[in-house]
């Protein structure tokens, strides 16, 4: 990250001859990467700081701040496109970070169908989203925040909050109805099967919030106004007793076996730290047919169980993709995430399955370094596979 | 805790190609680190691969004893699984899988791990150390809760040799003189004075092979 390419696509940029020095977006700034220049009177962006949540972007008056996630461009596409493939008119816009999975969703908000949007901050979503999907038809449109004080980009669910109290009074004045966007907090919370519990007290130790308490005697139990999601107590729990809610460990191995299902060999499965990379929305360009990739609350959730399982279905690489341990939103959750990692790299290489592990850090920020590394790494698997041939 | 490293997989391997049906069973007791209901899940996958480049197919079963060397609790936990198991791989310590190999004498239980030592995690250096030797006449007492049976490694018990240098042992400069930790911590303690009391040789009788209830 030190060295800097200069001509390295870089994710968010400014138009500076637009900025009318109105310094919204360094008020909005969680991480102090937009700040007056005292020089010029205008805004200056220190990319290195910027975590890319695109607040700047979507409250920006002057439009003088682009970036290359989730612009209003790609969300109206999106929106075009979706609003046929789902044929409904409810809207789901939803945090990632804190979505369950779908089935969830649809009885958390008790609607049988909808369109989803999944974007790494709700705060991210420009107001006129909102009021270009009422345009298309759309009637009804859900938020699915975090909680605020659990935004994982500080500000972000907050700001959704005051887009969404800002508009819902002027649509009624405008005849669409009372309260047309809802707002519904969820955020990811571990559970545990107090039957499983061995009380070994290895949540206690990694949990990075204190959220796992362990008295004597007794089983393991949590504070969840403390817990905050990340994951790794359920990856590091030696019993299996412990589970994200919502994002159970069942969900995640079904989702890898339609995944390996659905490709051609060499089949490469990603896991992503939905912090780490920011995919193009669905169906924004053709996945290859033999890459497929799994977001996850963060690195520390690939479970070394989920890797393996992986193996079995006949997957022939497995790439995680985390941000580094600076980047990383769960306090360097990513750093233990890449130890086990490595540990179960080695034990692979004692049976005989060498180079199919790669862990690499990568950043939002700089979108070319997660192609770069995921073209080496299906080089890598392509050349294992020709030279083995086909199992 | 006693702390045990997981065997080469080529070995586990080669132990258990001759049978099909086996069986995994974990110990969530004093094993670092936890070889609880994950581990024995992770190995039965990792085997599964293995054998899968073998051309061996293996079916396992995967089960955990909160204590593999209570062998009541064992057969509590592991009798009603054993119809069709040819063969038991136990992730306990080397307690574990004689207890085991005791309670099912007609099938082979093969040890999934090394047995090292009683010890601990030492967190700094991120890694686990001999804590308890076993000797059977504590004097832990006496030398500020470091125990130098286990810790130097002469075992001595009336101060350092001449060979402590800068806190190290001669024998390893990584690792620490266990006679030096005890002088800074009766020193923190202001209890220096022990050190002055003599110790005989020890019992060695002591440490024994069995103890009477």
């Amino acid at each position: 990250m030190s060295e800097v390419d200069t001509k390295e696509v870089v994710a968010v940029k400014q138009h500076i001859d637009y900025c009318s020095s109105c310094y919204i977006c360094s008020t909005l700034c969680p991480y102090e990467a937009l700040k007056k220049n005292p020089e010029t009177g205008k805004v200056s962006l220190e990319i290195e700081k910027c975590q890319v949540c695109g607040l700047c972007y979507s409250n920006c008056p002057a439009k003088a701040i682009d970036t290359i996630y989730y612009d209003v461009a790609s969300l109206n596409r999106y929106l075009e496109r979706a609003k046929q493939e789902y044929e409904s008119d409810t809207l789901v816009i939803m945090c990632k970070g804190s979505a369950p999975d779908f089935a969830w969703v649809e009885r958390l908000l008790g609607v049988k169908k909808f369109i989803p949007l999944s974007v790494p901050c709700v705060g991210r979503v420009p107001a006129e989203i909102y009021l270009r999907a009422l345009l298309m038809g759309i009637k009804n449109i859900n938020v699915l925040a975090c909680d605020d004080d659990y935004c994982r980009f500080k500000r972000g669910s907050s700001v959704a909050t005051n887009v969404i109290l800002g508009l819902n009074p002027l649509l009624e004045q405008l005849g669409y109805g009372r309260d047309v966007i809802t707002l519904v907090r969820h955020s990811l919370k571990v559970k545990v099967d107090t039957n499983l519990c061995i009380s070994c007290g290895n949540c206690v130790f990694y949990c990075p919030y204190n959220a796992a308490k362990l008295e004597s005697p007794g089983v393991v139990s949590f504070d969840l106004s403390l817990c905050r999601g990340c994951g790794l107590c359920v990856a590091m729990c030696p019993a299996l007793a412990l589970e994200l809610e919502n994002w159970e460990r069942e969900h995640i191995s079904t989702l890898i076996a339609r995944l390996s299902s659905e490709m051609k060999p060499p089949k490469i499965l990603v896991f992503r730290c939905q912090w780490a990379v920011f995919p193009a929305l669905n169906g924004d360009g053709e996945p290859a047919s033999n890459i497929r990739a799994i977001d996850l609350p963060c690195a520390s959730r690939v479970d070394t169980f989920h890797i393996l399982e992986a193996l079995q279905q006949g997957v022939d690489g497995v790439l995680i993709a985390a941000c580094s341990e600076e980047d990383c939103k769960q306090q360097k959750a990513s750093g233990k995430a890449q130890h086990s990692v490595a540990k179960l790299g080695e034990r692979l290489n004692q049976i005989g399955l060498q180079g199919r592990l790669h862990f690499c850090t990568v950043t939002p920020r700089y979108p070319e370094r997660f192609e770069r590394e995921l073209e080496e790494f299906r080089k890598r698997i392509e050349a294992i596979y020709s030279k083995e041939g086909k199992k | 805790m006693i702390i045990t490293t997981q065997k080469p997989l080529d070995e586990i391997l080669d132990f258990i190609s001759p049978y099909t049906n086996i069986l995994i069973a974990g110990c969530d007791g004093c094993t670092q680190p936890p070889r609880g209901l994950r581990e024995t899940k992770t190995l039965s996958q990792l085997l599964e691969l293995g054998g899968k480049l073998r051309n061996k197919g293996f079916t396992f079963k995967v089960t955990t004893v909160a204590k593999q060397c209570d062998p009541y609790l064992a057969a509590a936990i592991l009798r009603p699984q054993m119809e069709g198991v040819e063969a038991v791989l136990s992730l306990a310590c080397g307690i574990g899988v004689q207890e085991l190999a005791q309670l099912f004498p007609e099938i082979t239980v093969f040890p999934a791990q090394n047995t090292h030592f009683m010890g601990a995690e030492e967190r700094e250096k991120g890694a686990l150390e001999e804590r308890c030797a076993g000797c059977g006449d504590c004097l832990l007492a006496l030398t500020g809760g470091i125990c130098p049976v286990a810790r130097c490694s002469k075992g001595l018990l009336n101060g350092a040799c001449g060979g402590s240098k800068d806190g190290k042992c001669e024998l390893s400069p990584d690792r620490d003189c266990a006679w030096v930790l005890i002088y800074e911590r009766l020193k923190q303690q202001g209890k220096l004075e022990r050190l002055k009391e003599f110790r005989p040789p020890r019992d060695y009788q002591l440490s024994g092979w069995r103890v009477t209830q």
